[in-house]
């Protein structure tokens, strides 16, 4: 297994927000974790980064507690936040060497990996620049280079589409396809539920800090009883649908 | 109404004030000010029974007022006020004249202190009614910047020109009382005609943007001011590259690049491209360059360079602080005593380098005793290890 979550409960203080959450992800998986605002998917995501200490329950990345070891556990992740998060003073190149350097990477492997996904989501010509002058998708751009310049075993994007072009879209998407070919696994937490039912393996839905289905779409229809239904029918049913009764 | 938001704002800023009022005068700097001013004292003392009455003393004497009578405007606006508070501007006269009490009262100190070493240096040639004139004038001369500044606000106005314009006016008036007492009535006409101008100027309602963005600047000019003693967590950190520089900020060699030199990386881009940080260092060793020479005293030089290599390496520490709580360092795969071993080789590199100027200009000012500035670097070293260790002890109880 990749990630494997246990009984996690947690939140940022002691009053928890997450309640028992359990789920795994095994090697070359995409995976929805799809939830309304406010659900607890990115409580759940800070759990994973080891950045919010559980109340309960234990998460392991390939096979390591962060307790453990904390570098090894880290090693095994690249996180792409919601917004992104850059060094007003540093250069692109600078942020690309500074990720490099924290993941061990030697400075050919560095050249060899940039140069097409520099190309890629078109910065090429952007390296010597700094990156708080760029417009937010070239930011978030940059947020994807470096995170997909370590190859790690476990990829976690937040909101991976919000803030970039169509064109940045499809390079992102061609991007996790080509790095799930080469088995390594992808937690996105998304809202654009029409590009999440195409090209995740399965999904993980969070409601009200609980998972309340984990499955395959075919496995969530059956759940739902929505034989033909959508992503997005599948969700409302099993999130708005439950609210509306109420 | 209003009145009563701008208590609370001002409640609130005075807290601010005196939080960080507790840190700035500690006891080592009120020591540090009292053996400073008690030495310009007894020099200026000394300095009116030996020099002469001359054009260059009323020249000095009115540039430095002219320099300090910038009174601020403070208004405590925030940025949702652009939105919650153009419906109510018709009913915010009460707010902006507790705004003009406040603001006034915060700009007194600077020009208070500053009249007394004037008023040693007037005494030399000028008889009472050319001093009380000056004085007068100056008076004058603070309420109506005051006024001036607080109507450029609602205008295309730029910051720096307001400022130029009225430097000029308070200098030129105030030389103006000092060569010929009834010249005091050009002194007035300059100010006439500036508020005039700023009236024709300004907008016929409140351009809530600028008075924010003025508020907003401000605000950040005053924690930059603190954070040259301590630490401020509030202020916006800002960031220039300074092409000249980028000579010095090494590319690691392959044997150097990896976690361990990763954040010394970060740190010597951080110091060379901070928008103050670099001219705060420059502007404090220029002043007490220019201080111990003009005072010549051994000890006072020593207790200069001493102080200023402290308030450079309290500085430095701000860099440190400013990175080792954002979200990377809690993500990368790398553990917390590098970045902490980085900052300690840095930050001994830089501090090493300061005291080292330091130690040239005390040899330019006592080329006799050489061998006190082999102290600096050790102080420095001392320091440095000393304030780092509280910081990390700080970020500890903090991660805990």
């Amino acid at each position: 297994m990749v990630l494997e979550i246990n009984q996690l409960t947690g939140g940022y203080s002691k009053e928890p927000v997450i309640h028992d959450i359990s789920f795994n992800i095994k090697s070359g998986e995409i995976i929805g974790l799809i939830g309304l605002n406010g659900a607890g998917k990115s409580t759940t995501i800070k759990h994973i980064l080891g950045l919010l200490r559980p109340h309960s329950g234990n998460i392991k990345v390939m096979d390591t507690a962060i307790e453990t070891d904390v570098e090894a556990y880290r090693r095994h992740m690249g996180y792409i936040p919601e917004a992104p998060i850059l060094y007003e003073e540093l250069t692109l190149r600078e942020h690309i060497n500074m990720t490099a350097m924290a993941y061990g990477l030697t400075p050919k492997e560095v050249e060899s990996r940039k140069e097409p996904l520099l190309k890629r989501f078109r910065l090429e010509d952007k390296e010597d620049t700094f990156p708080s002058h760029f417009s937010k998708g070239m930011k978030q751009k940059v947020m994807l280079i470096c995170a997909f310049i370590v190859e790690p075993d476990l990829y976690i994007i937040d909101e991976p589409f919000l803030g970039l072009d169509p064109l940045g879209i499809e390079s992102l998407i061609e991007l996790m396809i080509s790095e799930r070919d080469k088995n390594r696994s992808i937690l996105m937490s998304t809202h654009i539920l029409a590009t999440a039912e195409r090209y995740c393996d399965r999904y993980i839905i969070i409601d009200q800090g609980r998972k309340i289905a984990d499955g395959t779409l075919n496995e969530l229809r059956q759940q739902t009883g929505l034989s033909e239904g959508t992503l997005d029918d599948v969700y409302i049913q099993l999130t708005g649908g439950k609210r509306h009764e109420q | 109404m209003s009145s009563k938001l701008f208590n609370t704002r001002m409640e609130e800023d005075i807290k601010i004030r005196s939080y960080y009022g507790k840190f700035i005068f500690n006891s080592h700097f009120l020591v540090f000010l009292m053996i400073a001013g008690g030495v310009l004292l007894y020099t200026l003392l000394g300095l009116r029974e030996t020099l002469s009455p001359s054009i260059y003393i009323d020249t000095l004497c009115a540039l430095l007022m002219a320099a300090v009578l910038q009174p601020k405007y403070r208004t405590l606006l925030k940025e949702a006020d652009m939105l919650f508070l153009p419906p109510y501007e018709k009913r915010m006269t009460a707010y902006f004249k507790r705004a003009d009490i406040y603001s006034l009262s915060l700009g007194l100190a600077l020009p208070a202190v500053t009249s007394v070493a004037v008023l040693i240096l007037l005494s030399i040639g000028h008889n009472l009614t050319s001093i009380v004139l000056f004085f007068l004038m100056a008076v004058l001369l603070y309420f109506s910047a005051f006024n001036i500044r607080r109507l450029s606000v609602n205008t295309d106005w730029k910051k720096w020109a307001v400022t130029a314009v009225l430097i000029i006016i308070n200098f030129v008036s105030l030389m103006l009382v000092l060569i010929q007492p009834y010249l005091i009535t050009l002194g007035l006409l300059f100010i006439i005609i500036f508020t005039v101008i700023m009236k024709k100027s300004s907008f016929k309602t409140l351009s809530w943007l600028n008075y924010v963005q003025y508020e907003k600047e401000a605000l950040q000019q005053y924690y930059q001011t603190v954070s040259m003693f301590t630490n401020v967590k509030r202020i916006d950190k800002a960031f220039k590259r300074r092409r000249f520089l980028d000579i010095l900020l090494w590319e690691p060699k392959a044997e150097k690049f990896n976690k361990k030199y990763m954040y010394e990386y970060l740190f010597y881009r951080s110091f060379m491209r901070d928008h103050d940080l670099p001219m705060i260092v420059l502007r404090i060793i220029i002043l007490f360059f220019i201080t111990m020479f003009w005072i010549g005293n051994l000890y006072v030089s020593l207790i200069f360079s001493l102080f200023g290599i402290y308030l450079i390496v309290l500085q430095m520490s701000q860099i440190y602080t400013a990175q080792a709580y954002l979200l990377w360092p809690k993500v990368w795969p790398v553990s917390r005593t590098y970045i902490q071993d980085s900052y300690i080789r840095y930050s001994h590199k830089v501090v090493f380098v300061i005291t080292l100027l330091f130690a040239v200009m005390f040899t330019i000012t006592h080329p006799d005793k050489l061998y006190y500035v082999l102290a600096f670097p050790v102080w420095g070293y001392i320091l440095n290890r000393v304030l780092s260790k509280a910081i990390y002890k700080k970020e500890r109880e903090l991660s805990d």
